[in-house]
């Protein structure tokens, strides 16, 4: 099958670049894209949501112009203070950090300098080697502890219609820093969009982050997200995803425990409504000895939303001790929604303690019957139950604040879609 | 690469070859050899018809790629495809007229095939190569209309099953393995149980190659009527050769209303040398319908040996309250490989599905569960339960877990959980403390890390299996 | 019986037995009591030749030197572990356990194996002595016992494999008067004078029902006073900190 979404080659003689090497690159990735087209079920990684399908029945065409990033006004949250990045569209428009010290922090537009990178198979990361042109690079210096929370402030304007966006970012947190982000989606556009970003994070030793990513609003976004985390000896890193409400998004995400002693903790809730479509995909590789990794995926799904969880542990024949553990739970409320997942073991090293689990089923009927004897109807039951479900990851966010922005976030995704 | 075997693995005891004099058909596969297997079994048209039709669908597959262990690419051309002892064409009326030899074979087997010797409540049919030697107790079997007899010889007595039954489950072209058996299946068993009748005994097969060169595709067909009841037994084993052997076989089992199909199996094929040389391919499908209403079909599988084991015994749960089940132990030593697992398919409303699975892998082995849980849209207040169990003996080998997990509708629950860990060192403490030595420890701690599944199996293979178990991991430890 | 002399034991490079000496006549039963971390367990962990320890000195039973045999040819000399915290070993049959265990220790001995028969009469008559369920003989081994069942189980085993030299490593944690009379009863019973007996204890009251012929106090791996049962009374009175 051809591809009928291919990208002209004259597309990359307008991103300005720097290098023959560069060039030849972005020719090379764009070329694999163009053969291969966007991925189908028949991919092993993309067994669970056809993308090809999916772009085929929503988009006729897509355009990689650059679009605009005149915005009138950023809504600030006001409910806690915090340093901003404001990325309009993908690329870098304004940063602050009224609170820190700024001789620690850098952050500039990104720019690839890594071309010697192996081949890809996931077109979509292809396309974004290809044609990504914006992004922002943040760096924490070494022995550096921010004092308040970044808020990463994602806004995509109204003009977006049939446009794919590819963008790429970068944080680098140095030697016994700590950093907390929270990645907060504002869609403006009432148009379908494509919105492809490839990341890395990378932690040195003993350094901390944090990171919480939510959306604002439902939207008609189709989002793909590539994030490749590089751990060092003893860092810590922790996500906690809300990602509900995009007409389509799959996160992909590689752990590299390459230190001792690193850990990683991933914990994910969302609310799957009509005309959803979410996958998570982690890969978790210990690669080094006496590392933790913690995995918890929780999914509502209502109407026809489909969720899929795609987690996968790798232990190295030398990362001993290692301590991984996966879970995956769905709560499924109609008989149009879907929940699919594949919970994967790759075990090389005999001293492990590494299980996974993974259930899907009804709302607990005996629960909604206790409920009803207390006066609820059915609806405010089932939704209370609901809540409680998905409150479970919530409560482990730390900070009172964050906490209670994202239990009204996520309420409002629950009651108010 | 075609001499006897030069390895000498002291713990394969069935290794022996028996030297007998065998009628082959020409080497490679093709139409003539087809035509030549379906000609010697004085097979109907149709059935050559649906051979061809499958040869012919042969040719626009591929082998599959995607399982975890690669093999080296198979040359089809240069294997025979059927292979019988002299003599053994015209199936002999009874045992006088078998080769003595090969009733010796079966007898160091431990499966004595003669009246007075014969296992009591187990009948056999003895499966040599590409033909089946005897059947036992049949007459018995006769008397309350249980058809269990060789699936050549059903194709001519009892066409109209066969032709209603063969590849319902298995579809002629399903994939290259189940194709290429149905195109060049030789023998195997065939079994009709009538509508409410609880088969008086176990059935077994027994399933033996010894010809070089040979692959060995038998093909087996169980089918339960109405309201009745059968537990069948399948048993392997084969000569220690420094060449890979190919064992393609179909197992394809109907359950129609309120019937029940136990079927075990102790597979204990030649896995190769301590050094990866040799042993069995055992690629095989084996999958089961429950087609009728409250039908329940139970697959137990212990898989000790073989090179390369890949096999999914699998369930489609069509009627309504039917039940599926999976219970399986895979043990790789040395440098074997293992990726098996089971599809659980859900389409008939409070069906329901178990998987037990305990996978040992030590040495350089590798050891994979996969398996498929599909719970559709249809199949209301439908249940599963997955636990997935690896033990890991040593960090030269890997224990894998790839389970694919579909829920489609509201009223269903699906529960999956799986545990990678090593044998606990206080365990192994405290019975060598009462006397046992490691490899006795091992056993015992190891048969216990199995037992759910190992009292599936009936009585008397439960034993032996428990030996296996203990045998295949010697040298594992230490 | 036993013979141990300047006996070192460390464990990942930290030294637990520093140098002790103990001697046990065939007949007699000495009571070591410690606080806790003074060694009593890694002392009945060395003996019984548990992995992991580097150990130095001499430890000879019935006058072999014992540190290069194997824990398993250790029991079936008859040397015999009473543990502290039974192992669970889901799937095992505590019946079939027991048999295994037992024709190991018969095999070495010389003597033919048990058939099931007999050692089923064997194991009724056993377990009734120490008011046992028979029933919890068929269930898997030490999974879902009680703390009294698991020790009782203990004291059943040594009567049935009959070694010469047990130690039994605090075997009145966790049970009730009631058990710990049982229990006592079990080990008393057993007593004669070619049987040895190593008592590991943190309190008296085990010696109140098990009377022994020697008394001796561990502190920081090493024994550092011995008597008879009246060291034991003292001990529980003034505590182990008066003691040094």
């Amino acid at each position: 099958m051809t591809n009928s979404f291919q990208v002209n080659s004259k597309e990359i003689s307008k991103i300005k670049t720097t290098s023959k090497r560069e060039k030849d690159f972005r020719i090379k990735n764009l070329n694999f894209f163009n053969k291969n087209g966007f991925p189908n079920k028949r991919h092993e990684d993309w067994k669970f949501s056809d993308l090809r399908e999916i772009i085929y029945k929503n988009f006729k065409k897509l355009n990689t112009k650059n679009t605009s990033v005149k915005v009138k006004k950023i809504n600030f949250i006001k409910d806690f203070d915090h340093n901003y990045v404001a990325i309009v569209n993908g690329e870098l428009h304004s940063s602050n950090f009224k609170f820190e010290d700024k001789n620690k922090i850098k952050i500039k537009i990104f720019k690839n300098k890594n071309f010697s990178q192996e081949n890809e198979s996931n077109p979509l990361i292809c396309l974004n080697h290809a044609l990504a042109n914006k992004g922002y690079h943040l760096e924490i210096k070494d022995n550096y502890k921010f004092k308040k929370t970044v808020i990463i402030y994602n806004l995509f304007t109204k003009d977006l219609k049939d446009s794919i966006l590819n963008s790429r970012n970068k944080i680098k947190v140095g030697k016994n820093s700590e950093l907390h982000t929270i990645d907060f989606i504002i869609n403006e556009s009432k148009h379908k969009f494509v919105n492809n970003v490839y990341e890395n994070v990378a932690l040195a030793n003993n350094a901390v982050y944090k990171n919480i990513c939510i959306q604002k609003d439902k939207s008609q976004g189709y989002f793909h997200k590539f994030s490749k985390n590089q751990l060092l000896s003893k860092s810590k890193y922790s996500t906690f995803i809300f990602p509900s409400g995009l007409r389509f998004n799959k996160l992909d995400l590689e752990f590299n425990l390459e230190g001792k002693d690193s850990e990683c903790n991933l914990q994910s809730a969302s609310f799957l409504n009509k005309d959803d479509h979410q996958e998570i995909k982690t890969k978790m590789n210990h690669l080094a000895p006496n590392c933790k990794s913690y995995q918890r995926v929780k999914n509502v799904l209502s109407s026809d939303g489909k969720g899929v969880y795609q987690g996968k542990i790798y232990v190295k024949n030398i990362a001993q001790k290692t301590d991984a553990y996966q879970l995956s739970k769905a709560m499924i409320l109609s008989d149009n929604s879907e929940f699919d997942s594949k919970p994967e073991l790759e075990i090389y090293a005999d001293d492990v303690k590494c299980s996974h689990g993974s259930t899907s089923g009804k709302v607990d009927e005996d629960a909604i019957h206790y409920l009803m004897t207390r006066g609820l109807d059915k609806k405010e039951s089932t939704k209370l139950l609901i809540n409680g479900f998905l409150n479970e990851v919530i409560e482990m966010i730390k900070s009172n604040s964050v906490k209670n922005f994202v239990k009204g976030k996520l309420k409002k995704q629950i009651y108010g879609y | 690469m075609k001499n006897e075997n030069i390895n000498h693995n002291q713990d394969y005891k069935y290794g022996f070859t028996t030297d007998i004099e065998s009628i082959k058909a020409p080497k490679g596969l093709s139409e003539k050899t087809i035509r030549f297997i379906s000609k010697i079994k004085k097979e109907p048209k149709w059935m050559l018809d649906w051979r061809l039709k499958a040869f012919n669908r042969l040719k626009f597959l591929k082998e599959p790629d995607w399982q975890k262990p690669k093999f080296p690419k198979i040359d089809y051309q240069d294997l025979y495809y059927y292979s019988a002892p002299k003599g053994m064409t015209d199936k002999p009326k009874n045992l006088n007229e078998v080769d003595p030899k090969l009733i010796e074979t079966y007898n160091k087997l431990g499966i004595p095939l003669n009246e007075q010797k014969k296992l009591s409540g187990v009948a056999v049919d003895a499966v040599f190569d590409s033909v089946s030697v005897a059947t036992t107790f049949k007459d018995e079997l006769t008397k309350k209309g249980i058809i269990f007899c060789p699936i050549s010889e059903a194709i001519q007595k009892h066409s109209d099953l066969v032709k209603k039954y063969l590849g319902s489950v298995i579809p002629i072209s399903d994939h290259y393995f189940a194709t290429l058996n149905s195109a060049v299946f030789t023998d195997g068993s065939f079994v009709y149980i009538p509508p409410n009748t609880r088969c008086p005994m176990e059935l077994s097969t027994y399933f033996r190659i010894n010809a070089s060169e040979t692959g060995q595709f038998e093909r087996t067909l169980i089918i339960a009527d109405k309201g009745s009841y059968v537990s069948y037994l399948e048993g392997c084993t084969a000569p220690m050769r420094d060449e890979n052997q190919l064992h393609a076989a179909n197992v394809e089992l109907i359950a129609l209303d309120d019937a029940e199909i136990k079927y075990s199996t102790v597979q204990n094929w030649y896995p190769g040398d301590k050094n990866g040389v040799g042993g069995i391919y055992n690629f095989v499908t084996k999958r089961g319908a429950c087609r009728g209403k409250n039908s329940k079909i139970s697959w137990t599988q212990v898989e000790t040996g073989s090179a390369i084991t890949w096999k999914y015994p699998s369930c489609i749960l069509q009627g309504d309250n039917s039940i599926g089940e999976f219970y399986s132990i895979a043990i790789t030593n040395n440098h074997q490989k293992a990726d098996t697992g089971t599809k659980m398919i859900h389409l008939g409303k409070n069906t329901k599905s178990k998987i037990i699975s305990k996978g040992i892998s030590a040495g350089k082995a590798d050891n994979t569960y996969r398996g498929l849980v599909d719970i559709g849209r249809k199949a209301l207040n439908s249940r599963n339960y997955t636990q997935c169990d690896s033990l890991l003996m040593g960090n030269k080998c890997g224990a894998h877990t790839v389970p694919y997990i579909k829920n489609k509708n509201s009223s269903s629950t699906i529960e999956h959980e799986a545990t990678t860990s090593k044998i606990n060192e206080e365990q192994l403490f405290y019975c060598n403390q009462r006397g046992l030595d490691q490899e006795e420890a091992v056993s015992l701690i190891v048969n216990g890390f199995c037992k759910d599944v190992l009292q599936q199996l009936p009585m008397e293979f439960a034993v032996e299996a428990q030996k296996l178990v203990g045998i295949s991991l010697e040298g594992s430890v230490g | 019986m036993l013979e141990i002399k300047n006996l070192t034991a460390s464990i990942n490079n930290r030294d637990i037995l520093k140098g002790l000496n103990i001697s046990i006549k065939p007949g007699e039963l000495h009571a070591i009591m410690g606080p806790n971390g003074s060694g009593k367990s890694t002392l009945a962990n060395v003996l019984s030749g548990k992995n992991g320890y580097k150990i130095s000195g001499e430890i000879r039973y019935e006058g072999k030197d014992l540190k290069e045999m194997s824990v398993d040819k250790r029991a079936q000399k008859g040397i015999f572990l009473a543990f502290q915290y039974p192992i669970e070993i889901p799937g095992v049959n505590t019946n079939n356990f027991l048999k295994t265990s037992l024709n190991k220790v018969r095999k070495a001995r010389g003597e033919k194996e048990i058939d099931t028969m007999s050692f089923l009469k064997l194991l009724k008559e056993k377990s009734s002595e120490l008011g046992i369920d028979e029933k919890m003989m068929s269930r898997q081994l030490n999974l879902g016992f009680s703390g009294g069942e698991k020790k009782k189980n203990e004291i059943l085993q040594m009567k049935i494999l009959k070694p010469n030299f047990v130690i039994l490593d605090e075997t009145d944690s966790g049970l009730d008067i009631d058990a710990l009379k049982i229990v006592a009863n079990g080990v008393n019973s057993y007593r004669d004078k070619k049987k040895s007996f190593l008592v590991i204890t943190h309190y008296q009251r085990l010696l109140d029902y098990i009377k022994p012929d020697f008394v001796h106090v561990l502190s920081d791996g090493k024994i550092v006073k011995s008597g008879c049962m009246e060291l034991a009374e003292e001990l529980e009175k003034k505590g182990y900190n008066k003691i040094k």
